[in-house]
């Protein structure tokens, strides 16, 4: 395959910055003329995907646009109707479609995504607060002094720091930031377990092209992508969803349920998701956390579920089984080779340890960002497949136990066997955890697309 | 015999629609129309007359032209496709058929070349024969279930799953009390209705916003 | 949408044939259906309830007379109808995903068939010689194939539990109560509405 040019590719997509602190800035452009020479302004301002050998830079600067923006900046109207029909809808038209019902439902989200008005996202990340603040100030003045747009709300996120270490810790408790893909030409080492299964049970990176348009995909040709060429290629979509967090819910819930669950609380917690709270998969340990293994990249995610078809390790709804079914398909994993997506999100809101008072209406959660070449054969199809829906794995209609919108219906069974730590159980009468305040779908074009935007240079063919 | 997999059958009948330049509208959206108001779920004909697993009626207009280099060729009659997976056998079906629901298939068939009328059981069931097309190569995940045992199953599925749910932790004398009462009462239960969506669960998954 | 009723879709499809290639597929089918382990595949894939491949010869297209005109066909034509779960997208990836040689061994004989793999022309063709269906009917909309079998699974587990219900004593029923929890549980999930295609 062609090798990859990072410095025309946004850092974004191709590296998790490690950055602790975020803040994400949502833009509408005014005049298009204003709005372009924004952008032709912003170009340089714009971190790519070239490698940090000589250190980290103090803050990084990403940018990505809604349907709505791409034809707010005047791209020609045969370029816009190229786009695929569920980026052109946004996500708040695809509600159905992804289940987002109930208190999921667009009516219930936050103003900011209730209207129609966010035509760009701007993703600050910065190394302490004060990186951060200072390069937001920076990028204000540049959106204040060309006029191209008005910022209409700002969305802060930030890993938990314990000790002084940021963690990849979210609100439940759990440790978050494993299973995104290896991508070919991507990354420099591959991780077992992040790939694509082999027949000889080895782990080889993900083609390219489920990640970066403009390369060939694991279905052997290049994914659908707008027209021309040069506007999508090296670019992505990006699916940004703000996850509120109904943490007294849960935590409640998981006492409750844990006091009735031989294996205990901490045990029951593991089985929702298939990882203990420090990330030691379930599948692989399942009687207790083991730092070792939690720690240890070659390790912490390289397992199958061949050896478990009967989910008494790891529950067959647990949620990383559901959104990452690796061999439990069959047919060598194969069928979900193309239904993988990089996550990129962080927390926000404050962390409140266990034991200490909460409630549900504090504003927390993840703000969920995910990264794909195809919006409805990725993302879409494992939210509405996997995680609203279970006909994949055997389980009907039960939803994931963590994020599925269940109204207070649903249950979630963890299989046992029959040793007396491991009895099967279902937690019936699900609640809520997860409650979605907003969001949309993006573009995330090439340093070379966004410059034939800025100077409109767009011509379809 | 290939039109079997098991104890299920699979039926594939077509039936020559009349071709009337003087019926308006013609006989094929005459069929058209008739299905489109017919009702799919438990007041369908193929719920109220037995055996049907799945089934589809459908108008072929025409043959279909791949493109050049192939030769573009047409059909001189339009054809009603009866596609059908049912229990047991042909014959019990088709009278069956002809028994329960003699009005919806004189309504539909009417329009069809040759149709003698349900009320003659033999004559429909010699038509339907001669309009059948043999099967060459029929899959069926499940091929050895009735579809009464197929919607009892399916019921009892979802009351297992609420008593395995309401009884955790239960003492082995209540639970054994309870489990008697519960197969009682489930083997009482009236066999849900063929072509019903089933009880309501409240679980949403997808669909309109209300 | 009359092709989908409940979790299940209705997909006609005809595709021309030489006819001097169609006793090929008559004898493949032949195999297909004597050796059952050649079926495999398609039982793992498990999403579908009903399927089937009918061969009409250019000569075999019925004809009753009574004022119908006889067919003059080149072609012979293989029709295939589906009885599937999931969307039309996501049957058809799955099939090319793992079973593009089987999909090839049958469809090869018809014109211009491109080759399950890459999926986007496949999807074309498919897109070209699918028909559409006026009326569809199931018994169980709210049940899959897996569903099904599931509950075939439960139902045989709780008559064996039943029969030693009245027979055992408490002790020995809870423990014949633990061996058919194990049995069912990873067969209980619920039946209700499908996912909306959009």
């Amino acid at each position: 395959m062609s090798k990859l040019n990072e410095t025309d590719i946004q850092g974004f997509v191709l590296r998790g910055y490690n950055l602790p602190f975020a803040r994400y800035l949502f833009l509408q452009f005014e005049a298009a003329k204003r709005a372009r020479s924004l952008i032709a302004r912003l170009l340089g301002e714009i971190t790519t995907g070239q490698r940090w050998d000589k250190g980290k830079p103090q803050s990084t600067v990403n940018i990505a646009f809604t349907f709505r923006g791409l034809e707010h900046l005047g791209l020609p109207d045969a370029t816009l109707r190229s786009f695929p029909v569920e980026f052109q809808q946004g996500m708040k038209q695809r509600a159905e479609i992804l289940g987002d019902t109930g208190v999921n439902s667009p009516e219930h989200w936050d103003d900011l995504w209730r209207e129609d008005r966010v035509h760009a996202w701007l993703g600050i990340n910065g190394v302490t607060m004060e990186a951060l603040d200072a390069r937001c100030l920076a990028i204000l003045a540049i959106i204040e002094e060309t006029g191209g747009a008005g910022a209409l709300a700002s969305q802060d996120a930030a890993a938990q720091v314990v000790d002084g270490k940021p963690t990849t810790k979210e609100h439940f408790g759990f440790t978050d930031g494993f299973g995104n893909p290896d991508y070919l030409g991507v990354d420099r080492s591959s991780q077992p377990g992040q790939g694509k299964l082999m027949p000889d049970g080895t782990w080889a990176p993900l083609a390219t092209g489920e990640l970066l348009l403009g390369y060939a995909d694991e279905a052997g040709e290049l994914p659908a992508a707008p027209i021309p060429h040069l506007l999508a290629s090296n670019g992505t979509f990006m699916v940004y969803r703000k996850l509120h967090q109904n943490l007294a819910t849960f935590r409640a819930f998981l006492d409750k349920q844990g006091s009735l669950y031989v294996g205990g609380k901490e045990k029951l917690a593991a089985k929702f998701i298939g990882r203990w709270r420090d990330g030691t998969p379930i599948e692989i340990s399942p009687d207790n956390p083991n730092p070792a293994i939690a720690k240890d990249p070659s390790r912490n995610t390289d397992f199958t579920y061949g050896g478990d078809a009967e989910g008494a390790r790891c529950p067959i709804g647990a949620h990383v089984r559901r959104v990452h079914p690796r061999d439990a398909f069959g047919f060598s994993g194969q069928l979900i080779n193309r239904r993988r997506i990089t996550r990129r999100g962080l927390p926000y809101g404050r962390f409140v340890p266990e034991g200490e008072p909460v409630t549900d209406k504090e504003e927390r959660g993840v703000i969920f960002m995910a990264l794909n070449a195809n919006l409805s054969r990725q993302f879409e199809f494992v939210q509405q497949q996997w995680v609203q829906y279970g006909n994949d794995s055997h389980l009907g209609n039960d939803k994931d136990v963590l994020v599925g919108n269940h109204g207070g219906h649903g249950k979630f069974v963890v299989q046992g066997d029959a040793s007396p730590g491991n009895p099967p159980f279902i937690c019936s009468n699900l609640p809520d955890f997860v409650e979605l305040r907003g969001g949309d779908y993006f573009f995330l074009p090439s340093i070379t697309a966004l410059g034939m935007i800025a100077m409109s240079l767009v011509d379809p063919r | 015999m290939p039109n079997n997999n098991g104890s299920v059958y699979g039926l594939t009948i077509l039936s020559p629609i009349i071709d009337d330049a003087k019926a308006t509208p013609s006989h094929d959206l005459q069929i058209r129309n008739y299905l489109a108001k017919l009702s799919t779920r438990e007041d369908s004909p193929f719920a109220l007359a037995p055996g049907t697993h799945l089934a589809r009626l459908v108008v072929m207009d025409d043959v279909v032209f791949v493109g050049a280099p192939s030769c573009e060729e047409h059909l001189k009659s339009k054809y009603l496709i009866f596609e059908s997976n049912l229990d047991g056998d042909l014959d019990s079906y088709l009278s069956g058929l002809a028994a329960t629901i003699p009005d919806h298939l004189n309504a539909i068939w009417k329009h069809c070349v040759g149709y003698p009328g349900a009320a003659n059981r033999q004559a429909f069931i010699d038509y339907m024969k001669a309009c059948q097309l043999e099967t060459t190569f029929f899959f069926a995940a499940v091929n050895n279930k009735s579809v009464s045992e197929t919607l009892r199953a399916l019921q009892t599925q979802t009351a297992v799953a609420d008593f395995i749910a309401s009884h955790q932790g239960a003492n082995p004398a209540k639970l054994q009390r309870d489990f008697i009462q519960f197969v009682a009462k489930l083997k009482s239960l009236p066999l849900p209705k063929p072509g019903s969506m089933g009880p309501h669960r409240e679980i949403k998954t997808g669909g309109r916003n209300e | 949408m009359s092709n989908i009723n409940g979790k299940v879709y209705a997909m006609n499809a005809i595709t021309p044939m030489k006819p001097w290639k169609t006793w090929i597929l008559r004898l493949i089918f032949f195999v297909l259906g004597h050796v059952k382990p050649l079926q495999k595949d398609l039982i793992d894939l498990s999403f579908i309830e009903f399927a089937r491949w009918v061969v009409v010869p250019r000569s075999g297209l019925p004809f009753l007379d009574n004022g119908q005109v006889k067919e003059e066909l080149k072609y012979d034509y293989l029709l295939f109808f589906s009885n599937f779960n999931g969307t039309w997208n996501q049957y058809i990836d799955a099939f090319s995903a793992v079973l593009s040689r089987g999909l090839n061994l049958v469809w090869r004989w018809s014109e211009k068939f491109p080759g399950s793999v890459p999926v986007t022309l496949f999807k074309e063709y498919i897109a070209r010689v699918q028909f559409d269906t006026d009326y569809y009917y199931t018994a169980y909309p709210h049940a899959t194939a897996n569903d099904v079998k599931s509950a075939h699974i439960v139902q045989a587990s709780l008559d064996k539990l039943s029969q030693l219900a009245e027979k055992s004593d408490p002790q020995q029923f809870a423990d014949a109560y633990l061996r058919f929890v194990l049995q069912v549980q990873t067969h209980l999930g619920e039946t209700s509405d499908a996912p909306v295609a959009g």
